[in-house]
Order: C-alpha cells, then sequence, then structure tokens
C-alpha cells in the first residue's frame, strides 16, 4: 500500500521535477537522496528529469578556474586501461584460437575452419547479435514540450515500460499506439495501446524481443479507439525516439 | 559553439587509447578543479579525478552527442563519482584549503576575453541564476562546486538551517522555468 501511495507521490510532475532538481544541484541530501536514487531505478522518467537538470548545471564547470592534476593521475588511469585491455584479450573465445590455428595448421585443417566458421556466422539459430544486449530504451520526444516519455524494454521480465511523465490531452473517443520502425525502413510493428498518463506495461514474446535489434525508432500515434487498423499509424505521430540497446 | 571534446570522446568509445589521453590532457583540468573543491584535499581529489576517468572510457560509448555537450556529460559522472565517495566516506566537512573557497570565478561581472570562450550553455545559465536573490544564488553555487549539506551551509554562512533550506527550495524552484 505504502508503495503504491510513493509510487503516486512521485508520479506528481511538479514533485518529482523539484525533488530531481535539487538532487541534480546537490542539495538533495542523506536518506533523501538515498530514497530517490532507489527510485530512479524503478520509475525512469525520474531518470530522465534528473539527467537533463544535471546537463543544465554541469555547464558550471566551464566556470573553474584549471588545477593540474599530478602525472601520477594519468600513469594510474593509463596503467588500469592497459591492464583491463590485456584481461579482456585473454578472456577472449575460442575464436583466437581458431584463428591462430588457421595460419599454422595445413590446408585440410584451414578448410573445415572456414566450414565451421560459415556455419556459426550464417546459421539463423545461431547468429543473433540481440543476444548480448539486456534491455532498450528510448526517450521519446515531442516537438514542443521536449521529453515527454521514457520507455524501457527488458529482458528479465520480457516486459515493454513506457510512463508518460507529461499527461498528454487527447479526445476520449482516441487512444495512444505505440509503435516499433524498423532501421531499414519497412512496415512498423504495434506494439499495443498506452496509457495517456503514468505507466504502462506491455508484456512482449520471444519473437518480438528478437525483433528489437532491427528496431530502430518508437513512436506514439494518436489513433481512434478501437481501430482496425493496426498496421501502421493512420493518426498525428505526437512523440518519437530512437532505440537504444544496453548490455 | 562547437563541442571539441565529442569527437574525443567518440574515438575513446572505440578503443582509441591516444584520442583518451588528449580528452584527458584537455578536460582533466577543468574536472580536477571541481573535484578539489567537492573532495576537500588534493589526495581525495586526485582518487575521484582517476575513478572519473576510468568510468569515461568505460562508458563512453554511451554518450550520445546529440543529447549533450561532452564536457557535461563527463562532469557529470566526475561529480557523481565525487559526491558518491564523499558519502561512502561519511566525513563531515574537512576545512576546505583557502586557495578553493569562495565563488569569484562564476560571477556575472565576468572580463570580455573570459565570456568569448564559454559555451551558450553556461551563458544562458548565468543569465538565469542572475535572476535569483543573491543568498539562493551563492547556496546553490556552493551546493554544486562544494557539495556541502544544508547544515555545513548553515554554519558557513551563519544562518539558521531553515533559512538555507528555504533559500535553496525557492532559488530552485524559481530556477526551473528559466531552465526549460
Amino acid at each position: 500500500m505504502s508503495d503504491i501511495k510513493t509510487t503516486k507521490r512521485y508520479q506528481n510532475p511538479e514533485l518529482f521535477e523539484q525533488l530531481a532538481i535539487e538532487y541534480a544541484v546537490g542539495s538533495l541530501q542523506g536518506r533523501a537522496r538515498k530514497r530517490f536514487e532507489a527510485l530512479m531505478e524503478t520509475h525512469f522518467y525520474l531518470r530522465a528529469v534528473v539527467d537533463a537538470y544535471e546537463n543544465k548545471f554541469a555547464s558550471l564547470v566551464e566556470l573553474l578556474p584549471d588545477v593540474q592534476p599530478s602525472k601520477k593521475v594519468w600513469n594510474n588511469i593509463d596503467s588500469h586501461i592497459k591492464a583491463s585491455i590485456k584481461a579482456s584479450e585473454q578472456a577472449k573465445p575460442k575464436v583466437a584460437w581458431w584463428k591462430s590455428a588457421f595460419f599454422k595448421q595445413s590446408l585440410g585443417m584451414a578448410m573445415m575452419t572456414l566450414v565451421i566458421s560459415s556455419i556459426l556466422l550464417f546459421n539463423p539459430m545461431t547468429k543473433d547479435s540481440s543476444a548480448t544486449a539486456t534491455a532498450y530504451n528510448a526517450i521519446l520526444e515531442s516537438d514542443t514540450v521536449g521529453v515527454v516519455a521514457v520507455t524501457k524494454i527488458l529482458k528479465s521480465d520480457m516486459k515493454l515500460s513506457i510512463d508518460i511523465m507529461k499527461p498528454l490531452n487527447i479526445d476520449e473517443n482516441m487512444e495512444l499506439a505505440l509503435w516499433c520502425h524498423p532501421k531499414d525502413g519497412g512496415m512498423p510493428m504495434k506494439m499495443g495501446t498506452i496509457s495517456k498518463q503514468g505507466k504502462t506495461e506491455i508484456k512482449i514474446s520471444k519473437k518480438e524481443w528478437q525483433e528489437m535489434k532491427n528496431v530502430g525508432r518508437l513512436e506514439i500515434s494518436i489513433e481512434p479507439k478501437n481501430s482496425k487498423n493496426t498496421r501502421e499509424p493512420k493518426g498525428k505521430v505526437i512523440l518519437k525516439g530512437n532505440l537504444n540497446s544496453a548490455h | 559553439m562547437e563541442d571539441i571534446y565529442a569527437e574525443l570522446l567518440q574515438k575513446t568509445a572505440q578503443g582509441d587509447q591516444l584520442a583518451f589521453k588528449q580528452l584527458y590532457e584537455q578536460c582533466s583540468p577543468k574536472l580536477m578543479s571541481l573535484c578539489i573543491r567537492l573532495m576537500k584535499t588534493e589526495a581525495l581529489a586526485e582518487d575521484v579525478l582517476q575513478e572519473g576517468f576510468i568510468k569515461i572510457w568505460d562508458k563512453a560509448d554511451t554518450f550520445t552527442p546529440g543529447k549533450g555537450r561532452a564536457m557535461t556529460w563527463m562532469s557529470t559522472v566526475i561529480r557523481n563519482k565525487g559526491l558518491d565517495k564523499l558519502r561512502s566516506l561519511k566525513t563531515t566537512a574537512l576545512e576546505t584549503e583557502i586557495q578553493y573557497e569562495g565563488l569569484e570565478f562564476a560571477s556575472v561581472d565576468l572580463e570580455p576575453d573570459k565570456l568569448e570562450n564559454l559555451s551558450q550553455d553556461v551563458k544562458d545559465l548565468m543569465l538565469c541564476l542572475d535572476k535569483l536573490k543573491p543568498d539562493q544564488r551563492e547556496c546553490i553555487l556552493l551546493s554544486y562546486y562544494y557539495g556541502h549539506t544544508h547544515q555545513e551551509l548553515a554554519n558557513k554562512l551563519g544562518r539558521p538551517l531553515g533559512t538555507i533550506k528555504a533559500w535553496i527550495r525557492r532559488g530552485l524552484e524559481d530556477l526551473r522555468p528559466c531552465l526549460t
């Protein structure tokens, strides 16, 4: 019950904008800051608003006079990076072994390597570049009022969540539809209808998850309620944003 | 004003170590200046700068040029590292070395040649801050640059805690419409 109250409280734009700006400037402190950080983990519109304010305030750094750090700082950074690159190279998968073998083994062995590589590269059962992505997100903006909604798609719960941060005024007989547009053009995929304010969650199928790697842009359009057309947006597109993958 | 660091940051995201070194050489003096104000001691400031730049190297691919300037993105990474460190150390405010006190560098009456080198973002922000009452402006800037708590500000400025909280709250309320 208290969770519901807290959630509703932070969906009040006046309140969360004030808290977001206080967080960004650093005046939200102690337990309140920790509580707000925990909320940002689950309410990604808070994260988006904080990001926007942090971006505004960060330009204050330009006003600071220069202070030269000691040389050891760069030396430590450089050592750390070189060590991490070395570690990641050592941890590379068996492909590296096959590659080195390619130059050392006989022609027959090389041919076998090529065959195996071809199977790995072209077999649709194994070719899935989204396998490494664990989530996708998109910030949806309107041409007039900036950031309005944040979308997150998580593999862990196979859900698409969308938070409308600024309530949208649409006629009673209309509804909002969410569309995924492929990177290389073609017909969009309708993900469903969404609420004009607050959070909407849409369960996605395994196939839809796999399709996400080919999606370049999300859009929200206004469509007549219970519209039979589900192939592409017919109404006005009011929000759009690029889909980014996270690993 | 062109974002001169965006290209270096994008090259860094592709694993270009030379670009990252150039980025460090050009940006670290400003970011060290921020760290030393937040952390109060040079040793802690250098720790934060180091950890922050390692994070910049690791996360450079998450920088999106269209969403903001490279320097603001890096400043946010470094400042959040500093605030996390301050909290993990659970230190009470240490005495700031005298040369790092004050806000003269953020004066609205900057010399023309200094103003010329500033981005439009910071010029706009300064105009917004200039509309606030001086006390509100001072508290907000001290919070940002020095990470002072309300209580530390109250002690530093010799004002009641409630007054400080009200100055910051009202100052930020007044600032919001100007920023959006």
